[in-house]
C-alpha cells in the first residue's frame, strides 16, 4: 500500500483498528499529514453533501413505472408518462411500494389542474355498490363537512387505489397511490386491504361515520347530489 | 407487485443519485436510470435474493453508462457538462455560494476519467465499502484503491489548485 492509498484508506475507515490507530500517531507527530488528512476529509464530506439532495427528490414517475413493469415480461420500451402521470405523481403519499402501471384507457384524466376520474374508474365510482365484486372495487363511502360524497375506490387493471369527491358531477382524486391486489385473500375482510394512506386521507375528510349499504344505495340513485 | 420491483423502488433514490454523479445533467440520469432499471427487470433471473440489490443493481448501472459513453464517444460528442447548477434544488441567492461550489465540484468530477469518476462516486457519494465498490466495478481491490487514490488528488489539484 502506498502512502497515499493507506492515507486515504484511514479517512475511509478502511484501515483495520491496529492500522488506524498506528496512522493516528503518525498525524499526532506529524502536523503536515494531519493536514493532508483534513483535506482529504473535506473533500469527502463536500462531495456526499452536494450529491445528498437527490435523495429527497420526488422520484419521476415513468422511474415507478418502469420499476413496476410487468412482472416478468421483458419491460416495455421507455416512453413518456400519460399527462396525468404528474399529477399523479403529486397526489402519492408516502413511499410508493406499489405498482403504477398505465393502461391503455387511462382511469384519470387532468382536468383544469385537478385529477378527474374517467371511463371505467368514472362508472364504478359513479354506479359500483362496496358489496359488489369487480374489476374497481369500491370501499368506503363517506360525507365531508361540506357535504360532498367520497368514496374509496381500488382498481386491479389500474393497479391503483385511492380516494375521490364528488365534485360538480366529476370525481376528483383526493388521494391516488400504487396498489395491488393481494392473492389469495378469500378470507380478507372488507377494506383490510385499503392503503394506509388513502386510510388518512379518509380520516381527514369524513364528517361523521360511513354510509351503510342503505344510504350508499340511496345516494347513488340521486346521482350523488 | 414483487418483492424485486417494491425493493428496487426502495433503491430508485440512490441510483438517482448516483446516476446524477454519472450523467451530463438531471435528464440524462433519469434516462440511465431507467435503463438501469429496465436491465435489472430482464435479467432479474441473475439476482440472487439475500445478496444486496443495491451493489448488483449499480453495476448494472455501471456496465449501461460505460456502455453508453462509448457509443457517445464513437459519436464524437464531447463530454461537456451544463453549467451543473441543477444538481441540487437549491433556491435563493443565499445558496448561491453552495450552488457554485457544487458545480464546481461536479465539473471536476465531470473531467476525471470515467474509471476514476466511477470508483470515487461509490465509495464518497454512495459510501460503499471498498470491497463493495470493487465488486460493483469488478476489478480487485488493489486497482480499486489505485483509482479512488489518483481521481481523489486530481479532484483536489483541481479544486485547490494544488495536489494533495
Amino acid at each position: 500500500m502506498t502512502g497515499d492509498e493507506r492515507l486515504i484508506a484511514f479517512v475511509d475507515g478502511e484501515l483495520a483498528p491496529e492500522e488506524a490507530a498506528r496512522f493516528e500517531a503518525e498525524m499526532a507527530a506529524d502536523p503536515g499529514l494531519a493536514a493532508r488528512v483534513a483535506r482529504h476529509r473535506a473533500l469527502a464530506d463536500r462531495l456526499s453533501a452536494i450529491y445528498a439532495p437527490v435523495l429527497e427528490e420526488p422520484i419521476p414517475p415513468q422511474l415507478l413505472s418502469a420499476a413496476s413493469a410487468a412482472n416478468d415480461a421483458a419491460p416495455r420500451a421507455a416512453r413518456r408518462p400519460p399527462p396525468w402521470a404528474a399529477l399523479a405523481a403529486s397526489l402519492l403519499v408516502g413511499v410508493v411500494a406499489g405498482r403504477l402501471a398505465w393502461p391503455s384507457s387511462a382511469p384519470l384524466a387532468e382536468e383544469g389542474g385537478r385529477l378527474t376520474a374517467t371511463g371505467h374508474l368514472a362508472r364504478a365510482l359513479s354506479t359500483g355498490l362496496a358489496a359488489q365484486p369487480g374489476v374497481v372495487k369500491v370501499g368506503l363511502t363517506f360525507r365531508t363537512a361540506d357535504g360532498r360524497y367520497c368514496r374509496t375506490f381500488a382498481s386491479t387493471p389500474d393497479r391503483l387505489a385511492g380516494l375521490a369527491c364528488r365534485d360538480d358531477g366529476h370525481w376528483t382524486a383526493r388521494t391516488v397511490t400504487a396498489w395491488a391486489p393481494r392473492p389469495q385473500s378469500v378470507y380478507r375482510q372488507a377494506g383490510s386491504d385499503t392503503p394506509p394512506e388513502v386510510l388518512a386521507s379518509v380520516d381527514s375528510l369524513m364528517a361523521g361515520e360511513p354510509l351503510d349499504a342503505a344510504a350508499e344505495r340511496a345516494a347513488r340513485d340521486k346521482g350523488w347530489k | 407487485m414483487h418483492g424485486l420491483q417494491r425493493q428496487i423502488v426502495e433503491v430508485l433514490p440512490r441510483l438517482r443519485r448516483l446516476a446524477r454523479v454519472l450523467a451530463r445533467d438531471a435528464a440524462d440520469a433519469d434516462d440511465l436510470v431507467q435503463a438501469t432499471v429496465e436491465r435489472a427487470l430482464v435479467h432479474q433471473g441473475q439476482w440472487r435474493p439475500g445478496t444486496r440489490l443495491d451493489s448488483w443493481m449499480f453495476r448494472i448501472m455501471k456496465n449501461a453508462w460505460i456502455d453508453e459513453s462509448r457509443a457517445r464517444n464513437r459519436r464524437g460528442r464531447v463530454f461537456a457538462p451544463e453549467a451543473q447548477g441543477d444538481v441540487i434544488g437549491l433556491d435563493g441567492a443565499a445558496a448561491m455560494q453552495a450552488r457554485l461550489q457544487a458545480g464546481e465540484v461536479a465539473r471536476a468530477m465531470a473531467r476525471l476519467p470515467d474509471e476514476q469518476r466511477l470508483a470515487v462516486a461509490l465509495v464518497l457519494v454512495e459510501g460503499l465499502s471498498y470491497k463493495e465498490a470493487a465488486e460493483v466495478l469488478e476489478v480487485p481491490a488493489g486497482t480499486l484503491t489505485s483509482r479512488l487514490v489518483r481521481g481523489r488528488m486530481a479532484l483536489l489539484a483541481e479544486l485547490e489548485g494544488d495536489a494533495a
